[in-house]
């Protein structure tokens, strides 16, 4: 791979919460880099602060050492440049799928006929045109989880930041959402960074897995999964890859 | 790219049409009953009392008609109307506004908060004196008292439904380049908590009507003027065509907000 600057440092990451029994030191030092258009995984055990990671590099939460930075831009917010998906979808209720999609094409002066074409180019990427005028409440989880990654790849963020995603569906529209969003990332070549504690859907997804380890959270070691997509479990390599994971969490 | 979509939309609600219509007339019936059962024993206890105490049913029914047919009774409502709108319209915007300003701002709750707490418990009827030396014996003074007692039911209402937005959505709305106070509450927080507002909204569209008695009681025209008036004259057949004719008013207001609540709150 040529040299070139990653599209996302994290820096140094420590966080530190004032518990009751005394601070508790939930991240230190983790470090590393996520190269333009690659889809790495974090994988962890509960409790490694996976998801105070994720919400730092988010911007949602201010770390208490180091820094993010994204496209040589620390980040110190929520911005259009980073995409969230969370594992309870949290879709805006009064609104349809298409207003939840254009949701973030409703400023920067996009005009209405610019948005309404964006709006069904992404239902029809993730497989839901037919439902533009449907509400949250009438759909399933998988549904609703494609209305959220619709909705965030709308913007055309920099980075997508998924956490969980589908942790609260079951195992067959896992599979099927995991084979659609290494179609959607192949094909929009989105950099992505995916939070898990499945190690399968880690190495079935990722080109390269952050291991992370608990008390305090910190990076134990950066897998890379040279397997060819796409990817089975009874493929070489994949197995040894798994059980290299598995050992190490 | 095509992808399957497996799972499928939920449509529970149409297999059961024709059961929820066989259980609106089973409704109806009760409803009706009930109803005939009441102007029985009212018409039963009336026949024991001298009409002065308890009219019967159809003493009232004939002093309906003629409060109606002699125009009274219109003007009397055309009255009231001419504060109870402005009292629940000003009172309504300025509870939402309020409960929306105080519980979307910690700094505005803190420094507002003990004189929310002093004025709170005070009754609108307490607030006559106000009425008459700040706006006279008018629409302006009733309005003010209507105002008080709605102002207080959407302020809660609205302050507990922001207070209750999620976090998480407004995180989203951030990270879809959402920025500042007022484009949040206009994109996120009004509408995530727009079923709580229209409910204070309802609830506080009837306590309207209520308060347009007491709004009276200092001497403007109304309603409720006429039902004190007839109060003092013993004429408790006219007490009660102007309490049928509140109710009714109140009943066509709050079938009318339901509707209008039902549609803006389809997404739910």
């Amino acid at each position: 791979m040529a040299v070139e600057t990653p599209r996302v440092r994290v820096e140094g990451i420590g966080k530190r919460f004032e518990g009751t029994n005394g601070p508790v030191q939930a991240l230190e030092g983790v470090t590393f880099d996520v190269a333009d258009g690659e889809f790495v995984c974090i994988v962890g055990p509960s409790g490694c602060g996976k998801t105070t990671l994720f919400r730092i590099i988010a911007g949602l939460e201010p770390a208490t050492t180091g820094r993010v930075v994204l496209d040589g831009d620390r980040v110190d917010g929520p911005s259009t440049d980073l995409g969230l998906v969370f594992q309870e979808y949290h879709l805006f209720p009064w609104r349809t799928v298409a207003g939840n999609v254009g949701f973030g094409l409703e400023r920067d002066g996009v005009a209405t006929t610019e948005r309404e074409r964006r709006v069904r180019e992404l239902l029809e990427l993730v497989g839901l045109d037919g439902f533009a005028d449907a509400y949250p409440r009438d759909l399933s989880g998988g549904m609703k989880q494609r209305v959220a990654l619709a909705r965030a790849l709308a913007v055309d963020p920099g980075l997508l930041l998924m956490d969980e995603p589908f942790g609260a569906v079951d195992a067959q529209t896992k599979k099927l959402l995991q084979d659609e969003l290494l179609d959607i990332w192949r094909e929009t070549g989105k950099t992505i960074l995916f939070v898990t504690h499945d190690v399968e859907e880690a190495v079935k997804l990722a080109d390269r897995v952050v291991v992370m380890a608990k008390e305090p959270g910190r990076l134990r070691e950066v897998i890379d999964v040279d397997v060819e997509r796409p990817r089975e479990r009874s493929d070489d390599g994949f197995g040894a890859t798994y059980q290299r994971l598995l050992d190490l969490i | 790219m095509a992808i399957d979509v497996s799972e499928d939309v939920d449509h529970a609600t149409d297999a059961l049409g024709g059961s929820v219509a066989d259980i609106d007339a089973r409704r109806v019936v009760r409803g009706l009953g009930g109803l005939l059962a009441f102007l029985l024993v009212w018409t039963g206890a009336s026949l024991t009392q001298p009409s002065y105490v308890l009219p019967s049913p159809l003493v009232v029914a004939e002093t309906f008609v003629a409060q109606a047919a002699s125009g009274e009774m219109f003007v009397a409502l055309g009255n009231s109307v001419l504060h109870w709108i402005p009292g629940a319209v000003f009172g309504t915007g300025l509870g939402v506004a309020a409960g929306i300003a105080l519980a979307w701002s910690p700094y505005l709750d803190d420094v507002t908060s003990p004189v929310v707490r002093v004025l709170r418990p005070v009754p609108p009827l307490a607030l006559i004196g106000f009425a008459i030396a700040w706006f006279g014996i008018n629409h302006a003074g009733a309005a003010f008292i209507i105002a008080v007692g709605a102002f207080w039911i959407n302020f809660y209402a609205t302050y507990g439904g922001v207070e209750g937005v999620s976090e998480d959505l407004l995180d989203v709305a951030r990270s879809l380049g959402v920025e500042g106070d007022l484009a949040l509450i206009r994109t996120v927080v009004v509408p995530a908590s727009l079923p709580e507002i229209t409910t204070g909204m309802r609830t506080g569209i009837g306590r309207c009507w209520m308060l347009v008695v007491a709004s009276e009681i200092f001497g403007v025209a109304g309603i409720g003027r006429r039902i004190l008036r007839a109060s003092n004259n013993l004429q408790v057949d006219v007490v009660i065509t102007y309490i049928l004719v509140l109710s009714l008013m109140y009943l066509v207001v709050d079938v009318a907000f339901r509707a209008f609540q039902r549609r803006a709150l389809a997404w739910r």
